[in-house]
């Protein structure tokens, strides 16, 4: 290795420009990238509380102390009052064995 | 200081070799260097967590849309050269990374695919100046070429010249060595024989003292 002439940079000799990032000049980019494809793929950050699951509604009017104590039992474990019914649910379900498939 | 974006949408094109090879070369021969890893793969850091990081070379992990303008700033003006790798996609964040350039390099392998795909990154450059009103300097390196060059690659060749696209001479050869950077870290002296290693020096070395020269305006501006 050593007829290959040494390499040295002389870092004066580098062009620069300076470089413009204020809003109008990023919008504008965005706008030439979005052109030919090149688009937004950052990963998403979730803000906020993820969606429920439980999108499904039971229209129950029950007997107010009902109401009350399935309040109650909700706030205590601190869970969500559909919780109280899905497990009430299930409980009933094996009783009169009900299973999945019927 | 230059800010140099290593660009194209088509993944396993070179890129990250190419950038491991010019920042730690450029470093060999004195100047400080910024490597920028926007790749959410991390390749950039796994070479810099495989091994020594060579003298006067930093690099930075995990930048992405929001950080990319503002890291790009700090460092262009603490005296370092700046090198962006980013990931194989059509982002928005390589279009960001292109606005920032003083060069941006397109690494192709020779062959239909790469260079169909490839060109897109020469044709946002494209429409990058037009929007912004301002030249980007861009250059092709090819990659991963043997010795012996298929008809495809020649025609690609000419027709990127007959283009004006400026193609950055030596093209990267296909090299043992290159790939055991990212096995090893470090750089082209550090890492164990693999193969060649005066080849594969002299070449890394040619396609480096190819790029500072662009870095200075004094080769390659292509015939626009
Ligand atoms: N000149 C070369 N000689 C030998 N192997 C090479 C060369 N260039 C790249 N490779 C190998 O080809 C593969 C892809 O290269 P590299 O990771 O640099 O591509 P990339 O464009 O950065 O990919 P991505 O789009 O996934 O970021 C790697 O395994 C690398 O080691
Ligand atoms: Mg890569």
């Amino acid at each position: 290795m050593s007829e290959r002439k040494a390499f040295s940079i002389d870092v004066g000799g580098l062009k620069s420009r300076p470089k413009q990032s204020d809003a109008r000049t990023i919008a504008k980019t965005d706008k030439a990238g979005e052109k030919h494809g090149f688009i937004d793929r950052e990963p998403k950050a979730k803000r906020g509380r993820k969606p429920s699951p439980r999108t499904g509604q039971v229209h129950a009017k029950v007997l107010p102390q009902v109401q009350a104590q399935i309040a109650a039992e909700a706030r205590r474990r601190g869970t969500q009052q559909g919780v109280i019914i899905e497990d009430a649910w299930e409980l009933y379900c094996e009783q009169h064995g009900i299973t999945d498939e019927d | 200081m230059p800010v140099v974006t290593i660009a194209s949408p088509k993944g396993g094109a070179g890129k990250s070799t190419a950038a491991v090879i010019l920042g730690t070369e450029l470093a060999h021969a004195g100047a400080a260097v910024t490597m920028i890893d926007c790749d959410p793969n991390r390749s950039l850091t796994l070479w810099s967590d495989q091994g020594d990081i060579p003298p006067r070379i930093q690099v930075l992990s995990d930048v992405g849309e929001s950080d990319l303008i503002k890291t790009v700033k700090q460092h262009d003006q603490d005296g370092s050269i700046v090198i962006i790798d980013l990931e194989g996609v059509a982002s928005r964040l390589v279009s960001r990374a292109i606005s920032q350039a003083d060069l941006v390099i397109t690494p192709m392998r020779g062959t239909t695919l790469d260079a169909t795909i490839g060109v897109r990154a020469l044709q946002l450059v494209a429409e990058e100046e037009e929007a912004l009103d301002r030249s980007i300097p861009h250059a092709v390196v090819f990659t991963m070429t043997r010795n012996i060059r298929s008809k495809q690659h020649n025609g690609i060749e000419a027709s990127l010249r007959e283009q004006g696209v400026d193609i950055i001479d030596p093209s990267l050869i296909e090299r043992a060595a290159f790939a055991a950077l990212f096995e090893f870290g470090g750089d082209l002296r550090t890492i164990p024989p693999q193969g060649n290693m005066e080849t594969a020096q002299a070449n890394a070395q040619g396609f480096a003292e190819a790029v500072y020269a662009r870095l200075r305006g004094e080769a390659g501006e292509s015939a626009a």
